[in-house]
């Protein structure tokens, strides 16, 4: 897939995560025991043989950029302009993109233009998937349509506001389009993953910015197909879709991949997802501890019981604590006797010996990253 | 062309066949044999040379290098990817049309002068690539620089009983060694050497290429270099170290140090003070499910398992699959191995892999002070259903 380009937002829902979200931007967000929500987009991109990746970032982009590097775990590294942080700043705009057209305009007579690539899939970090990106690619060229956009049914329950939803008809045509709307059960939401030509995509861009136009889905995508201007194609994806659009959504797909068949779609054969490496030793399980049903990453000490949680790389958990349902990020040290139900433990966060800490599914108990309790 | 100058070289030899880890080592250099979880031997002995601030290393291989190549590959874990120095696999004669064995250690060496010649350092440092153990070179070359020695020998002390397994180092009160006896009969001191040395480059260079000329010798550090160095007046001294260090090179011992790394306060703890990290070569592994059903004691298990049996005093390394009902007891099982239904294993090693199908029994248990005999199932090997291995049985 050397004729596509990748183009990530890094930010997109920063703002409905939270105090997740406050040093950090939404892709950076840790996911899965080892990994950055960045790096299943990315991977994604990388198993289908992209080559040039652009990422969007505003503002709290210095742990991206830590985690990301260079982009050699996913060998981005290898190429001139392999990855590039598209920030407002380094694009002569001073203030914030007003949206993603703004930021493509922006970075068309930069990283866009620098790329020979025909196509360009758009993509933000989250929506958690495994996906063979060459499928989408060699569907949407067949269709002839000017814009295909990744779609998954069972997210829209009437409830859930959807940033594009889209309802097909019997022909797999889109026949109905909506934006920020709570879809009812049968329309198809998008995953924020779009395919497009890139000449298409930058000439429309400049013209939106023109009209004061910003806002990708809205006053591009479905305004233009409204008024007949686009053809919009609609891709269904079959796999595991984890949208983690929210604190609570961030909580329960954190949860999710203890679930065998969860887990086993997003960890595929032939879809490795890649991450920045760390030398970490493996897990410890101590004499008297009791574990199940977690995902335990690399580092981790484990010497008290655990049931239903996630631990990140590095966490100690000592002897007589009991987590329960929680996430647990990098580095947390967790004191004796210490009890935990429906938490979510940001990195290096420190629990002291004898500490009780109950919190609900619909509303986890947040520690932020440092906490001492 | 001008290169900069290195204060130290170090040179890892291995070559070794390592005849006695058997099956393990059917296709695989000693030094690549997996331990501990998520390494593998050498990882043990580079990472002590980049956390000694060394950054070039050359290691000498023969015997089934491929695989070690290929887990070596530029250097980048262990941050030896340099333009200048970094890690560098020498087979016999890269590069010459003659093709030759090496025919000892120092032949290893003498083979490969021009390597070291290029970056002119004023020590050599000589490794073995069959050790466990961390630690800090930069002290032990500090060491012989400031006693001006043309070699420096790491030695350990070892009980006095077992001292006529090993070769000694009789010194003088101030370090220097005055006798070296290879496996004495009876032992006069305790000082085992631990087959590390630092060598002045030049004094070295110039024995290497006499002991070529010998038609005699064997080319041999231990029974031909070191004695020749000693015997000619030169100043030989001991470094003393302390702490753990273990020679893997027999099943015993190694399935001994994978089980060393057990326990809250473990014999080795690969974490350590965190200061000197033990860097491997990673591979993008989820990390690790543990069922339900599982009964995980006092063990270590490394990234990419799935876990539903259960797994006491053992070591689980890399992507392996451990299904429900299977019982694993004082076993190391190496990578990539799928353990099916109903397997139970007690004192063995698993090499890297294998598929055990559902009803297996590997190994079998020991009481207090009966000896040990540890069960092996070789690399990619298929145990089938039901199949029996016996305790201490190699396949």
């Amino acid at each position: 897939m050397k004729n596509v380009m990748g183009l990530v937002f890094a930010n997109i829902y920063d703002s409905s995560l939270g105090q997740l979200t406050n040093k950090r931007t939404q892709a950076s967000l840790p996911y899965g025991g080892r990994y950055r929500q960045i790096d299943f987009t990315l991977s994604n991109m990388a198993n289908a043989g992209i080559r040039h990746i652009g990422i969007v970032t505003q503002y709290n982009f210095q742990s991206l950029m830590n985690h990301i590097g260079s982009g050699e775990e996913w060998d981005l590294e290898l190429e001139e302009n392999g990855l590039e942080f598209i920030t407002p700043y380094s694009m002569g705009v001073s203030n914030n993109f007003r949206g993603k057209l703004e930021a493509i305009a922006a970075a068309n007579s930069g990283y866009l233009a620098k790329g020979k690539e025909e196509y360009i899939i758009l993509a933000d970090a989250a929506v958690i998937c495994a996906i063979k990106l060459e499928d989408v690619v060699n569907a949407h060229i067949a269709s002839g349509k000017d814009v295909t956009v990744v779609v998954k049914s069972g997210i829209a329950n009437g409830k859930k506001q959807l940033d594009l939803a889209v309802r097909l008809d019997e022909n797999g045509e889109i026949s109905d389009m909506a934006v920020d709307y709570a879809a009812p059960e049968d329309y198809l939401a998008s995953m924020g993953m779009f395919i497009m030509r890139k000449d298409l995509l930058v000439k429309s861009a400049e013209e939106c910015v023109s009209h004061n136009r910003y806002r990708f889905e809205r006053e591009f995508i479905l305004q233009d197909w409204a008024d007949g201007l686009l053809s919009v194609g609609a891709y269904q994806f079959d796999e595991v879709a984890l949208f983690n659009e929210s604190t609570e959504e961030y909580f329960r797909n954190n949860l999710a991949i203890i679930d065998k068949n969860i887990r086993h779609s997003l960890f595929r054969e032939g879809l490795t997802i890649y991450t920045k490496v760390r030398d970490q030793v493996p897990v410890y399980y101590g004499e008297n501890s009791e574990v199940d049903d977690c995902i335990v990453a690399d580092g981790c000490v484990l010497l008290g019981s655990a049931f239903n949680s996630v631990f990140f790389r590095g966490v100690k958990l000592s002897t007589g604590a009991s987590v329960k349902n929680c996430v647990v990020m990098a580095n947390c040290e967790i004191g004796i006797g210490a009890q935990l139900e429906y938490c979510i433990l940001d990195k290096d966060v420190k629990i002291n010996a004898g500490v009780k800490l109950i919190g609900t599914l619909e509303h986890p108990v947040i520690l932020n990253r440092g906490d001492v309790v | 062309m001008n290169f900069q100058k290195k204060r130290c070289v170090a040179m890892l030899l291995a070559g070794g066949q390592g005849t006695r880890l058997y099956v393990l080592t059917e296709n695989t250099a000693k030094p690549a044999v997996p331990f501990g979880g998520k390494y593998r031997i050498i990882d043990f002995p580079l990472s002590n040379c980049v956390n000694s601030g060394i950054d070039t290393v050359g290691i000498l291989t023969q015997y089934q290098p491929l695989e070690l190549n290929e887990y070596i590959g530029n250097g980048q874990p262990w941050g030896l990817n340099r333009s200048h120095g970094g890690v560098q696999v020498l087979p016999p004669y890269a590069g010459s049309k003659k093709s030759e064995w090496y025919k000892g250690t120092a032949n290893a060496i003498y083979q490969n002068i021009k390597f070291i010649e290029r970056y002119n350092p004023d020590n050599v440092l000589i490794l073995s690539g069959d050790h466990i153990y961390r630690m800090d070179y930069a002290k032990m070359i500090k060491y012989h620089e400031e006693h001006d020695a043309d070699i420096t020998i790491a030695v350990r002390k070892v009980p006095m009983e077992e001292a006529s397994r090993f070769g000694i180092m009789n010194t003088n009160p101030d370090g220097s060694i005055y006798e070296f006896e290879e496996k004495p009969k009876q032992p006069k001191s305790n000082n085992a050497s631990m087959g590390i040395y630092v060598f002045k480059w030049s004094v070295l260079k110039k024995f290497l290429i006499e002991d070529e000329e010998d038609p005699n010798s064997e080319n041999d550090f231990g029974k031909n270099i070191i004695p020749a160095i000693l015997n000619s007046g030169h100043k030989l001294f001991a470094y003393d170290f302390e702490g753990y260090w273990k020679d893997v090179g027999t099943i015993s011992s190694l399935w001994e140090a994978n089980m060393e790394l057990l326990g809250t306060d473990p014999e080795f703890n690969l974490y350590g003070d965190g200061s000197a990290p033990i860097f491997a070569r990673n591979y993008a592994l989820p990390a690790s499910y543990i069922d339900t059903k599982s009964k995980n004691i006092n063990c270590l298990i490394a990234e990419g398992c799935e876990v539903y049996g259960s797994v006491k005093h053992s070591v689980v390394s890399t992507g392996c699959k451990i299904s429900k009902d299977v019982v694993l007891e004082d076993a190391v099982i190496m990578p990539n191995t799928v353990i099916e239904e109903g397997v139970i294993i007690r004192n063995a090693i698993i090499g890297e892999g294998c598929t055990i199908r559902s009803g297996a029994v590997i190994g079998g248990a020991f009481r207090e002070g009966e000896k040990r005999q540890i069960a092996v199932v070789g690399k990619d090997h298929v145990i089938e259903v039901n199949q029996v291995v016996k305790p201490g049985e190699v396949i």
